[in-house]
């Protein structure tokens, strides 16, 4: 007979999930539903009627990890719906922004998995914060590509968290020659430590995975050869970047896309019937508590293609590398190997940028209705924010945003898994769950979209 | 040296950039734990899931009021910190929560966002968004040397957070306006330009010397206000900018 | 003497030792040489200084990365130039680490207070490389300005050459050599109301702080005030930047100084007063007391 197990809070990640899990006898995972139970600050609606240039500044604070990736596909649906291309090298310094920001987020992912991992060799688990040599040299490695991924990213953008810089139309400021020196030399600095970095990882993660078990609260929980494994697909939209309506041939198309709501997709009521309090650090939910994932999901499911896709690092090396490992330890993989990509992007488009060409359009349309979409290559993966602008107000706004698309992909992934290492295959995700708490309606919208986008 | 402090990180309905931001400190932040503060709560960096004892909270992120656990969670931080202190924009304010109206699935009934301060006393106000990081720096270090420093250091400590108190207790609600009420038409303003440079989204310009709040971008975060130095200018502490960067430089060494 | 010259390690008078820069600058030319040495010399990668604005005699802040932007903005605009707005900006799409500001005493408390408690300044606190103040007694907003030359003084904007405030009178001195000198009374009402609660008169906080008061003509008072402006000032010295004579040797010397802050501090000390029973029963506002 099957039990439940209630995981909630989950930890190390951003912001509020739980794992409501059905488990066989021996404790392995039957089904799994991991969901967001971070309140919904309802920017889709709050945006309405607001205007399009203050949007994508409250579309930002959804996420401080990847805020660059929500103001630029923001802005850059914005963008798409009032039909207006931005110069070069606007263009330019918003992938050098980009790349920044991915730079940071993916090293700070690093960070929070870690303490899952062994130092190899050993039966010790790693505390990225310890004091003690050699988890000590690697933080500091880790801490300083997140300060140069932060530092470049402020540069371009203004700010480090919640670029100012970017506006509708392109940039506020053109950066100087010094400032693209600047940029270039941090990411010269940067790309050894990365390629570094991205072999430290690779070396912890290989290690797991040739391990026979884990320790999660003092007891030796096996770990099996396909943890995390899916059959979902994989969807992205570019290599690196980002693409939108505006492109001769879109990366994104919303008329793959449809939407499930959590009643017809996540369980419905359970009441948990087996708990272990030693399980770290605080225990699992007490016996006899209610949950009702249906009821308390905060986001929606949305499909592409009909099915729940993995979107992020692996789904990007998947679409355009031919990259092909699966499971959780695949994924951190993908995530390790895109560390020297962020910085090889920075320089080649730092190489082509003009500091005296100009960063905003001439003219910025004020929109008549049609709707725009960007997708942003988020360091979680595809953001997709879809817009109407009318007369420069927003009348009606969505955002896809990567953990939402994750969510149901990872739930499936957990089957198979024992229990207590779900929470290790939720963090291969590099959740970014207060994001995730906006959802996208099936309904009329979806038609019109359609429509459109076929004229 | 003296024992380390307790600090959590409770993350309400915040976006997280606030713990970045903490986060920025790079190194400082390794030195900060090394020496002064164990971080004992967070769910983002610490794998404890439930709200312990603790010398100082950091709290970010505003109330959802019809959530309970939130509800329930930022009680539980009161009873169980000394100090609280509201970090960022989303939790002294509200930020871009106070634009919150709900009807957005899949609950369409989280409609209202309180600041932390209209739900519980706060102590201490880290306003900005995102804050600072050295702002977070040094209040941290400063809440270190008033609870285990020595008698001049907690006298310092007390100056230096004095008016992020005050802070705290003029009220739960900012503006780009706030500089238009509370220092123009206090006739204040020196045009020292300090509010544009502080806003985050280049709301401020300044026409003929005076700030324009183009409050169509304003998200209300508090910065300019808290940034102008007709907002609170405490000469006892200002004066010493040289020898206090010094003691929070050497205390991050 | 009390507090109200602030700290300093060190007062002279002082002026620069280049021609090109005493023609141009307002007094001794002291702003412009220190940046300029501060710039050559990479203590400094830009300095944020008032240029010219889209109206004449009108200041706008402007950030001099070379010596040739530099020489464009010496001599003093008796107008607002909200300098620290672009304090964080120099750092991001101008790429500056080493910042220079030169500003009134006001902005210099605004950027010690935005070291100290840097709300919205990320990254900005350890960047500020070299901060002079100049003294000074108040500022006018631009129409003030307009006003007192078109006005009063009977000039157009546009072919004044120099203003100056000075041995109690407001000068203007025309393109064609006329000089028109105004009573400071009649100034008085064109202030800038926030200056009237102002405490400072001689840029207490700055690294280095100048003004004319205290030194004879052609010549600034220079007060050396923080460790890093006595680096810097001590190696311009030794660079044979400037010129100096002992404070104590020149006329009217540091005594007029302190006179004048004092009668600054002490006018304004009680418009800080007053203001606290301004209303019937309501205060206005006390920034030095609380938020
Ligand atoms: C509003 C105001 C009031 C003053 N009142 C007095 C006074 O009462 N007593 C006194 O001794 N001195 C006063 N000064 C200072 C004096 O006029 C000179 O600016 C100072 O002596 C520097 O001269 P200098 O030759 O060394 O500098 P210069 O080499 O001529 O350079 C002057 C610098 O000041 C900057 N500047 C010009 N206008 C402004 C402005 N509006 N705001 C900020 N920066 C500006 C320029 O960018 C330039 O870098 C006042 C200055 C101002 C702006
Ligand atoms: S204040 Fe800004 S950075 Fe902090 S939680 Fe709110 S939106 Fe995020
Ligand atoms: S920061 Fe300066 S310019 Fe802005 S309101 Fe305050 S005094 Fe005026
Ligand atoms: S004007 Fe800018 S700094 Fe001031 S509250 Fe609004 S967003 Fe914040
Ligand atoms: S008098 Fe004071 S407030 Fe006015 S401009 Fe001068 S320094 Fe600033």
């Amino acid at each position: 007979m099957s039990k439940v197990v209630e995981i909630s809070p989950t930890t190390r990640h951003e912001g509020h999930s739980k794992l409501v899990l059905k488990v066989d006898d021996a404790g392995i995972i039957e089904r799994g539903d991991w969901l967001s139970i971070t309140p919904v600050r309802g920017v889709e609606k709050l945006a309405i009627n607001k205007t399009m240039d203050q949007v994508p500044k409250i579309a930002s604070r959804v996420c401080g990890i990847c805020p660059i990736a929500h103001t630029l596909a923001g802005i850059e649906s914005m963008e798409g719906s009032i039909r207006c291309e931005i110069p070069r090298d606007a263009k330019l310094l918003r992938i050098v922004l980009q790349c920044a920001n991915k730079l940071h987020s993916h090293a700070l992912h690093n960070i929070l998995t870690l303490p899952d991992m062994y130092i190899p060799g050993t039966d010790k688990k790693i505390n990225p914060f310890s004091a003690e040599e050699p988890v000590r040299s690697h933080a500091k490695r880790i801490v300083r590509l997140r300060e140069i991924g932060q530092t470049i990213g402020e540069i371009a953008g203004g700010e480090a968290i919640h670029p100012s810089n970017p506006r509708v139309g392109g940039l506020y400021k053109a950066c100087t020659p010094r400032a693209v020196q600047k940029m270039y030399d941090l990411a010269k600095e940067g790309l050894p430590l990365a390629i570094e970095q991205m072999e430290f990882m690779i070396a912890v993660l290989r290690n797991f995975q040739r391990r026979d078990w884990a320790d999660v609260g003092g007891k030796q929980i096996p770990i099996p050869k396909d943890l995390g494994y899916h059959n979902q697909g994989y969807m992205a939209a570019h290599p690196m970047y980002g693409s939108s309506n505006l492109d001769e041939n879109p990366g994104w198309n919303p008329e793959r896309w449809t939407d499930v709501r959590p009643w017809d997709w996540y369980m419905g009521e359970v009441e948990v019937s087996l708990a272990d309090p030693s399980y770290p650090i605080g225990g699992t939910s007490p016996v006899g508590t209610k949950a009702n994932p249906q009821m308390e999901a905060c986001t929606g499911v949305p499909l592409y293609d009909g099915s729940p896709v993995e979107v992020g690092p692996r789904a990007r090396m998947v679409q355009f590398k031919n990259y092909d490992e699966k499971g959780t330890i695949g994924q951190q993989i993908a995530r390790a190997m895109e560390l020297p990509d962020c910085l090889y992007t920075i320089i080649n488009a730092l190489d082509e940028y003009n500091p005296s060409g100009k960063v905003l359009a001439d003219y910025i349309p004020q929109g008549d209705g049609s709707l725009g979409w960007a997708a942003n290559e988020a360091p979680r993966g595809c953001d997709v924010h879809l817009a109407k602008v009318k007369d420069g107000r927003v009348l009606w706004y969505n955002m896809l945003v990567p953990t939402t698309w994750n969510f149901p992909t990872c739930s499936r992934a957990l089957t198979g898994a024992p229990w207590q290492l779900a929470e290790v295959i939720v963090r291969g995700y590099d959740p970014c769950v207060s994001c995730a708490t906006h959802m996208i309606v099936v309904d009329d919208d979806k038609k019109i979209v359609a429509q459109k986008l076929i004229r | 040296m003296a024992e380390k402090i307790t600090v959590g990180h409770v993350h309400m309905s915040g976006c997280t950039g606030c713990l970045v931001s903490l986060a920025d400190n790079a190194e400082g932040l390794l030195t900060i734990l090394d020496k002064y503060a164990d971080l004992v709560y967070g769910l983002t960096l610490a794998d404890v899931r439930h709200i312990p004892k603790m010398d100082v909270a950091l709290v970010e992120g505003s109330v959802c009021i019809q959530d309970k656990i939130s509800v329930q969670e930022i009680k539980e931080t009161r009873e169980k910190a000394a100090v609280v202190v509201a970090v960022g924009g989303c939790a002294c304010y509200g930020n871009i929560t106070r634009f919150g109206r709900g009807g957005q699935p899949n609950q369409p009934q989280h409609e209202s966002y309180l600041p932390v301060g209209d739900l519980i006393k706060v102590d201490v106000y880290i306003p900005g968004c995102a804050p600072c990081p050295q702002l977070i720096r040094n209040v941290c270090v400063m809440a270190y040397l008033l609870l285990k420093g020595t008698k001049d250091q907690q006298e310092l400590a007390k100056k230096y957070l004095a008016p992020l108190m005050q802070l705290a207790e003029r009220g739960t609600e900012a503006c780009g306006c706030d500089l238009m009420y509370d220092v123009v038409n206090q006739g204040l303003c020196i045009g020292c330009g300090s509010c544009a440079a502080a806003c985050p989204v280049r709301a401020i310009t300044h026409e003929y010397g005076k700030p324009n709040v183009n409050r169509e971008m304003c998200i209300k975060c508090g910065a300019c206000y808290a940034q102008c130095p007709r907002s609170f200018f405490n000469f006892d502490v200002v004066t010493e900018f040289e020898a206090i960067s010094d003691l929070i430089a050497g205390a991050l060494k | 003497m009390g507090t109200e010259l602030g700290k300093y390690k060190l007062c002279v008078s002082a002026r620069s030792t280049d021609k090109d820069i005493l023609k141009k600058a307002q007094d001794g030319g002291i702003v412009t040489q220190l940046f300029k040495f501060a710039l050559e010399e990479g203590i400094i990668d830009g300095a944020i200084v008032a240029g010219q604005g889209d109206e004449p005699w009108r200041p706008r802040p402007f950030i001099a990365t070379t010596v040739e932007e530099l020489m464009t903005t010496p001599g003093t605009r008796y107008n607002i130039s909200p300098q620290v707005s672009w304090i964080k900006e120099a750092t991001r799409s101008y790429g500056l680490d080493k910042v220079g500001i030169v500003g009134t005493p006001c902005q210099m408390q605004a950027v010690r207070k935005g070291q100290l408690y840097p709300v919205g300044l990320r990254d900005v606190d350890d960047k500020i490389a070299l901060a002079i103040g100049i003294f000074c007694m108040e500022n006018f907003p631009y129409q003030s300005i307009k006003q007192l030359v078109e006005d009063h003084a009977g000039m157009k904007l546009e072919s004044v050459k120099k203003m100056d405030i000075g041995k109690g009178k407001f000068w203007v001195y025309g393109a064609r050599g006329q000089v028109v000198q105004l009573p400071l009374k009649v100034t008085h009402k064109y202030e800038q109301p926030g200056c009237h609660v102002c405490l400072d008169y001689v840029s207490n906080l700055a690294d280095v702080s100048t003004g004319s008061v205290g030194s004879p003509d052609g010549w600034s008072t220079v007060f050396v005030r923080t460790r890093k402006g006595d680096d810097i000032w001590s190696k311009a010295i030794g660079a044979g930047c400037f010129e100096t004579k002992p404070i104590e040797q020149v006329k009217p010397g540091l005594e007029m100084v302190s006179k004048l802050a004092n009668e600054k501090i002490t006018k304004n000390q009680k418009t800080v007063e007053e203001r606290a029973k301004f209303g019937v029963n309501k205060a206005l506002r006390n920034p030095y007391i609380k938020p």
